[in-house]
């Protein structure tokens, strides 16, 4: 079957529920997808998907890493308060602004609905209104007897917000988790290209758990793999009036391609010379130190690996209505599969040339 | 276990000056072991072979403390902290070094309450001047704020230390009943947790165990306007579900859980967002190794005494040597 | 002179190209062999087949420095720092941009402009802008691209009483003694990691300690030195002129207390003056290096350095003499076998 675009996996991937630490239901989904470019797909220790996709060529071929999380921010109870009421604190990070008035579900013993709860106005002083409630003082409601509650629920059980994806205009999308498995739909998508191409170089396409909370999946999946190459793939900041412009992306131009000194500088040169050469259209992500993705860990995983990071601009980052472009994700999956063609045992030796 | 619980609190072990603890905690262990010794970053290991899948312990050592960074001419001594010490709660006290030399914490006048901060701080060891001052003590050298341990009730414990010797103890129980049954198991007690979980980042490195249980203590929640935390003192040891440094995978907490279903043992669930353990250190190691915690629940956590109820230790230890045997 | 040349090289953190050729053509007639990993660590060997302790000596190429991120619509660069730099240090200087180190001055609202409130206020990132001459922002990026980095201007001078100021001194400096203790001959396997990006989060040296796995490992260092005016005993840190400074207990490491004696006990036997680092913030290479592996022995040797992450910076080259000498002491005793790991 020839594939039209991943746009159908990546909704079904959004609208599933997997926070830092309970990615399984995610991973299922994800092992699903790689299988259809390879039988060749583990589950190592920390609970990271590794679908290796062979090159051509007897041995040794160059390893190339890509990797994106599959994890989301969640909210983990830390305690039944009296009324079956629960209390939570977060697993990555939330604005607590975001989520007054949010439905999310409680992963208990079975998945409930519940609401994060908020003071009506009519009851709530000016002084309140004009302050925002901490994390702590939060709490949700799944409607249900205390004694219910403590029997279907447990100190621990991780929450995950509600929301179904929606269509907007031009290819966009909106919902939650946009943060990070669009970038799973970019490696599909690089992958779906890369088929009918050429390629030396062995492809690890690794969905990291974790990321949210440390970039923890990556540290080990880099460590196990050992790459050559590590090429961290994750959203980053689309413009927003009274940001500044250096982190400000547009959606719809094209992927954004990290430079800086996390990023091992022949591993960019390559990216942007097969955006050049392909047409692709991409944006330049200056950072100044360690990067808060992936790519971070990979880059002083054993004796080093040489780093490389891309993604597509989304909107609204760590809320449920994060919006994003389809067409961006498949201009970030053609760059990876132009690039992976480019890289052969001379690329591998370069990269120690400095 | 209270005698033992006691005799280890009695150590001055701040961060990085473990070795007399190391030399007493091994010397406990030694006869039930293969092979025990000290690493490069001060942890002490002890190793058993036996049947079965690697499981280790690991219980740090280490305690929070203060180090003597500069001597006045006048004799009194400046101190920085070693690990989370706040400067407030040390004015006042009394600190012992690891050398046995004892002083008085003072402040200097004219700062308010609020305001203190370690620079602030000195140490007065009854010197009459720099160069007696200097016969004594020298920079770099650590010590704890004293704090006697001593019985609350028939069950319960509060001093210094406690946070983690009651660790180190049920470990130590644990290790020796597993050792003794044929289980291949190794015990970690880990130095310099309280600046980082330093030592158990490279005592993983050195195990790979298929297995690792951290054994540590965890915040109460049942005092009056307590941070919120679902655990009460001697309701049960706590199972790690995930602290500020690790999420325990799922397949290791249902074994611990469905261990302590099997046995009776009552026991509570750990949520401890910000806190900090060895559980990610080891997790992170290498391609990653499967972490677990059993903790026992401990009022004050981070203040000079804290308090314990040796049910939750006795008990701790029952579900550890059970759950190393069934995995 | 070595310690000019190393000093006014450029290299922030993640762009050490120039500052590393430097080096390896200094170096290049003295060690065996040399080579750079993937990350730009530029490593040397020396007598690596010899019997003892296999060593380890750090020493970091990269400096605080900045990137251009933005232009504005009239030429001027917006930028951000590579590595911590107190901002209020960057009003009214100069730097140097990029391969072709354009010229570019930091300047600020003339004080002729200012509210009185105003002047009481340190000046934010935000605030600040680099000017490079440019009539607009076309202009401005066809002299140079949002990406390049930029350094202090500052020139090498030896001043006062045997001092010296340049930038750069953390970590040009421990370069300088590593540079020199290759020269010479030890009877021991000896590595020079030449690291980089120490500024951002000691990135360099975990990757190279893991791939040695020396027996032990010393970071050679430019440290903090406040013995000024006004400063409290224990607010100093270290003091010039007193001998390089051995670490206790920073914000990575706690020394390994017998290593730290070991290194007095040479300085001692040698009489080569010594101190301790007395502070507990800031830490060096050696923080990352000793949590590789297994764990790995070692500690840290600083040169003071006054105003250090400033454009800046003073040194006694005294101190820096002294450092060669206690670094070359202590490979003598270990060789001997005065120390086992």
């Amino acid at each position: 079957m020839t594939r039209q675009n991943h746009k159908d996996t990546l909704i079904d991937l959004l609208e599933s529920h997997g926070g830092p630490g309970f990615e399984q239901a995610v991973a299922e989904k994800c092992v699903t997808a790689f299988n259809e470019y390879t039988e060749d797909v583990q589950i190592d220790k920390l609970g990271n998907v590794i679908a290796l996709v062979r090159g051509e060529g007897d041995g040794p071929r160059p390893k190339i890493l890509l990797s994106a999380h599959m994890d989301e921010i969640a909210l983990v109870v830390t305690k039944i308060d009296k009324g079956g009421f629960l209390r939570v604190w977060q697993a990555g990070g939330f604005d607590p602004r975001t989520l007054v008035g949010q439905e999310v579900v409680v992963h208990g013993k079975q998945p409930l609905l519940g609401i994060v709860g908020s003071k009506p106005p009519h009851l709530t002083s000016p002084e309140e209104r004009s302050k925002a409630a901490p994390l702590e003082d939060l709490f949700i409601d799944v409607a249900m007897s205390e004694e219910r509650v403590r029997e279907l629920v447990n100190v621990g059980d991780r929450i995950t917000l509600h929301r179904e994806t929606m269509d907007l205009l031009n290819n966009r999308i909106s919902g939650k988790a946009l943060d990070d498995r669009t970038s799973i739909a970019v490696i599909l998508e690089c992958l779906r290209l890369l088929k009918p191409m050429r390629h030396v170089a062995d492809v690890y396409a690794v969905a990291t758990v974790q990321e949210e909370v440390g970039v923890r999946g990556a540290t080990t999946a880099g460590y196990g793999v050992n790459p050559d190459i590590g090429i961290g793939i994750d959203v980053t900041f689309a413009d927003m009036p009274g940001q500044d412009a250096d982190v400000s992306f547009k959606i719809g131009k094209g992927p954004a391609i990290a430079f800086g000194p996390n990023i091992h500088p022949k591993v960019f040169q390559g990216l942007r010379d097969a955006a050049v050469e392909h047409h692709i259209p991409y944006q330049l992500e200056l950072s100044q130190g360690p990067t808060g993705t992936d790519a971070r860990a990979f880059q002083i995983t054993r004796e080093g690996i040489a780093s490389g990071l891309v993604g597509i601009a989304i909107r609204y980052m760590h809320c449920s209505v994060e919006t994003g472009s389809y067409d961006d994700i498949i201009d970030c999956g053609r760059l990876l599969a132009h690039y992976i063609t480019t890289v052969d045992a001379k690329t591998v030796e370069g990269l120690t040339c400095y | 276990m209270k005698d033992l619980i006691l005799k280890l609190a009695g150590y001055v072990a701040p961060s990085g000056s473990e070795s007399a603890v190391q030399e007493a905690l091994l010397e406990l262990v030694k006869d039930v072991a293969d092979e025990v010794y000290t690493d490069a970053l001060g942890n002490g290991i002890a190793k058993k072979s036996g049947n079965g899948p690697h499981v280790a312990l690991a219980a740090h050592a280490d305690e929070a403390g203060v180090m003597v960074i500069h001597i006045e001419d006048e004799g009194f001594l400046r101190v920085i902290s070693v690990g989370d010490v706040k400067a407030q709660a040390l004015v006042g006290r009394h600190v012992k070094f690891t050398n046995g030399v004892t002083g008085v914490v003072g402040v200097e006048s004219k700062v308010k309450l609020e305001d203190i901060s370690f620079d602030n701080l000195y140490v007065d060891i009854g010197a009459e001047n720099g160069d007696v001052a200097k016969s004594k003590v020298y920079i770099g050298l650590s010590g704890v704020a004293l704090e006697p341990v001593v019985d609350i009730d028939e069950h319960k414990l509060a001093g210094r230390a406690l946070d983690n010797r009651v660790g180190c103890a049920i470990a130590i129980e644990a290790f020796r009943q597993a050792a003794a049954a044929g289980h291949n198991v190794s015990l970690v007690f880990t130095s310099q947790q309280t600046v980082g979980a330093r030592g158990a980042k490279t005592a993983a490195f050195q195990l790979q165990p298929d297995l690792a249980i951290v054994v540590d203590a965890v915040p109460a929640g049942d005092m009056p306007q307590a941070t919120r935390m679902d655990l009460k003192l001697g309701a049960g040891p706590a199972v790690k579900i995930m602290d500020g440094t690790a999420i325990v995978p799922l397949k290791v907490k249902d074994h611990l859980i469905e261990t302590a279903k099997k046995e009776g043992i009552d026991i509570q669930y750990e949520v401890w967002p910000r806190g900090l353990s060895d559980a990610g250190s080891i997790q992170l190691s290498v391609d990653g190794i499967p972490v677990g915690g059993v903790s026992y629940p401990a009022r004050y956590v981070g203040n000079t005494s804290t308090m314990v109820d040796l049910r939750d230790a006795e008990a701790a230890v029952r579900l550890i040597v059970e759950a190393i045997r069934s995995y | 002179m070595l310690l000019k040349k190393l000093t006014e090289a450029m290299g922030p953190s993640g762009f050490e190209d120039e500052i590393r050729n430097v080096i390896r053509e200094e170096v290049t007639p003295y060690v065996d062999k040399h080579y750079t990993d993937v990350l730009g660590t530029l490593i040397c060997e020396k007598g690596v087949n010899k019997n003892g302790p296999r060593v380890m000596l750090d020493a970091h190429m990269d400096e605080v420095g900045l990137m251009i991120v933005h232009v504005e619509e009239n030429g001027l660069l917006r930028f951000r720092p590579l590595g911590g730099i107190d901002p209020r240090v960057l009003v009214s200087k100069p730097v140097q941009i990029g391969p072709q180190k354009r010229f570019g001055v930091i300047g600020a609202k003339p004080i002729h402009l200012q509210s009185p409130e105003e002047r009481t206020k340190p000046l934010s990132l935000k605030q600040l802008y680099i000017d490079i001459g440019a009539k607009d922002k076309d202009d401005a990026l066809s002299a140079v691209k949002l990406g390049d980095v930029a350094m202090f201007t500052t020139k090498y001078e030896e001043i006062g009483d045997h001092c010296a100021k340049a930038k750069s001194f953390d970590d040009r400096v421990g370069c300088a003694v590593l540079v020199e203790t290759l020269k010479a001959q030890f009877d021991l396997p000896l590595y020079g990691a030449f690291t980089v990006q120490e500024e951002i989060g000691l990135r360099g040296a975990g990757p190279v300690a893991y791939r040695l796995q020396p027996d032990i490992a010393i970071a050679l260092e430019g440290t903090v030195c406040f013995d000024v005016a006004d400063a409290p005993g224990h607010g100093q840190s270290t003091i010039m002129g007193k001998g390089p400074a051995l670490t206790v207990h920073d914000g990575q490491t706690i020394a390994n207390r017998r290593f730290l004696e070991f290194m007095m006990s040479v300085a001692e036997k040698y009489s080569i003056p010594y101190q301790l680092r007395r502070v507990k913030g800031g830490s060096n290479d050696y923080g990352a290096i000793h949590k590789v592996r297994e764990g790995i022995i070692g500690g840290g040797i600083s040169v003071p350095v006054r105003y250090i992450h400033a454009p800046t910076q003073l040194i006694s080259l005294d101190d820096y003499q002294n450092t060669i000498r206690l670094v070359s002491a202590i490979l003598t005793e270990l060789a001997k076998g005065g120390f086992t790991a």
